[in-house]
């Protein structure tokens, strides 16, 4: 068939250019992660050219696995994934299921729930960091500030002083240390990415088999076990195309955690890869291999799972 | 649904009540951005203006003084544009072929194309940037973060397309090659008519992503292309002294995307799930 040969041309612009994009960058980061490369050194001008001769073979790598930080930051990069995945399809589920009826202004709901996605990722984290969480000037800080008020006063109160008395003092926390940067960007992603599988699940309770549904009232079916056994199966290929889209997105969150902790918080993997990119490029791009290989897994893990229902 | 039972007057209320206000909650942020910028960055701050403040404008008439706001949003539209349509010029040969010629591999191609975009950026963010700057010449150019933009976008443009191409019945393409269309004419005179929804929504949706793309765009421009990410992330800063001009230009860079999102929501289910949810 001639239109083989053509239908081949069609796709090769595409093929070519996303191979192009995946194995120039690649190949360059797997030489680098064989040699010793840093950008500035007064000792060894020589590690400041990428050349062969400064070969480290597995240097780069041991290196790295041997650094505390870079576990801490694939723990980080596999806890923040994980918590957003979990919240947004659990609170997602719950919302989705909340909409999903006809009452009075149900379409200004929807374009509320929705809004938060179409929100550009830097201005999500400026916004959250800033004016809800800071501890001094943000809604935190004066929420905080407003009820040790309240409480102060009720503490000189007749009668109910005493019981007053024994409340503690509020404490703002701030979500740019080290401790509490990673919850901060879990909420600003999953304020963001529920709207998304919201969305999602509520088209799919739309398309559920209502005269399903109806047999099995006549047959005398609970709520719970209706939902048990007819809604949950039924969102399962939705549920589980939540799960991909946003392990794709989330693995590479930098915006966030950049704007959020400036390095001072928890760091994930692509944080701690751009942060020794300022200088030791060799340990930069072996943990960037390490990534690759961490990424693939799951790829092979997550692609394995729903190829099935996305090739229907 | 006549035989669903009727609701309790208590369930009548409570679930559209409960519905309302979790909606509510999740608006509040994005009300709360807009709201803090017609507030002055004085008041911004301040516990006894939190709801009752004078309004003012300053913030936006000053955007541009203090921001240069028409620069960003100029190359942010320009970028976003070119790179949408350079996809779109890739992307809809490819997933024609791919659903309407498949061979045994196209699954397999697919998928891959799906897994590239998994790839970590930060791994190869030193060597692009090594790439454009000493080899290439293009760092900090519009021509670089079209470029990017669109390679990034590519798999889901592809993806989404062939979702929608797969739905056209193969019959209705097997008539035009009867009558002798040949195939830039299929695409032409029948595909592009027949999927033009999906080929807008797609477009719509690559469009939305490439505008909010933080990443490559941020780090592979200084100044001459640096798009409203770039803006926002180079003023985060101040740390409360200029909320009110902070939320201003924030408002600004969010705006048309959240609307022209509003009127795109079926549009996204289809598209981000490449049609496995409808």
């Amino acid at each position: 068939m001639a239109d083989r040969k053509l239908s081949r041309l069609m796709q090769a612009p595409a093929v070519i250019l996303l191979l192009t994009w995946m194995l120039v960058p690649l190949c360059i980061t797997l030489f680098f992660s064989f040699i010793r490369y840093v950008l500035a050194s007064s000792i060894r001008p020589e590690w400041t050219s990428p050349s062969i001769e400064n070969w480290r073979g597995f240097g780069n790598y041991l290196f790295v696995w041997n650094n505390d930080g870079f576990w801490l930051a694939v723990y980080n990069s596999i806890f923040i994934v994980t918590s957003i995945i979990v919240l947004t399809v659990v609170l997602g589920l719950a919302i989705a299921i909340l909409v999903n009826r006809t009452f009075p202004g149900q379409g200004i709901v929807r374009v509320m729930l929705i809004s938060p996605f179409f929100v550009m990722p830097a201005v999500n984290a400026v916004l959250w960091i800033n004016m809800i969480l800071d501890p001094v000037l943000g809604l935190q800080g004066i929420a905080v500030g407003g009820l040790n008020e309240v409480v102060a006063t009720l503490q000189d109160a007749p009668l109910v002083g005493w019981f007053f008395s024994l409340w503690p003092e509020l404490i703002p926390i701030s979500f740019r240390a080290s401790q509490t940067s990673a919850i901060a960007v879990i909420l600003m992603v999953t304020w963001q990415w529920t709207p998304f599988a919201v969305l999602i699940f509520m088209t799919s309770l739309q398309s559920e088999d209502q005269q399903q549904k109806e047999a099995a009232i006549l047959d005398g079916a609970g709520k719970w076990s209706m939902f048990r056994f007819l809604t949950l199966p039924h969102l399962a290929r939705p549920v589980s195309i939540v799960v991909m889209i946003q392990a794709i997105f989330h693995l590479s969150l930098y915006a966030e955690i950049e704007i959020v902790s400036r390095g001072n918080g928890n760091k994930n993997l692509p944080y701690l890869i751009g942060e020794m990119a300022t200088n030791n490029i060799g340990a930069a791009s072996a943990t960037g291999i390490f990534a690759v290989i961490l990424a693939n897994v799951l790829a092979v893990f997550l692609l394995r799972m729903i190829s099935k229902s996305l090739m229907e | 649904m006549a035989i669903v039972a009727e609701q309790s007057r208590f369930s009548r209320v409570f679930w559209p009540a409960l519905a309302w206000i979790t909606a509510i909650v999740i608006f509040f942020p994005i009300f709360w951005l807009v709201f803090t910028s017609f507030k002055t960055d004085a008041d911004a701050v301040k516990p006894e203006f939190l709801f009752t403040f004078t309004p003012t404008f300053e913030n936006y008439a000053n955007m541009v003084d203090n921001y240069d706001y028409w620069r960003f949003l100029k190359n942010s539209v320009i970028t976003s544009v070119f790179a949408t349509f350079f996809a779109l010029v890739v992307g809809v040969p490819c997933a024609y072929a791919m659903a309407f010629d498949p061979s045994r591999s196209t699954k397999d191609v697919l998928m891959w194309m799906l897994s590239t975009k998994m790839l970590p950026a930060a791994a190869v963010l030193y060597p692009m940037t090594f790439l454009t700057k000493n080899f290439l010449g293009i760092y900090d150019t519009k021509f670089l973060v079209i470029v990017v933009l669109m390679l990034v976008n590519l798999p889901i443009v592809i993806w989404m397309l062939f979702s929608y191409f797969k739905e056209i019945p193969k019959e209705i393409m097997e008539a035009g090659k009867m009558d002798g269309v040949n195939m830039w004419g299929e695409i032409k005179e029948i595909l592009i008519p027949l999927a033009w929804g999906g080929i807008a929504s797609t477009a719509l949706l690559t469009f939305i992503f490439c505008w909010n793309e933080a990443y490559w765009t941020v780090r592979l421009t200084t100044t001459d292309a640096a798009t409203l990410s770039s803006l926002i992330e180079g003023n985060r800063a101040p740390e409360g002294l200029f909320f009110g001009r902070l939320s201003a230009v924030s408002t600004a860079a969010i705006g048309p995307i959240v609307v022209l999102g509003w009127f795109c929501q079926k549009q996204l289910v289809r598209g981000l799930t490449f049609g496995a949810v409808k």
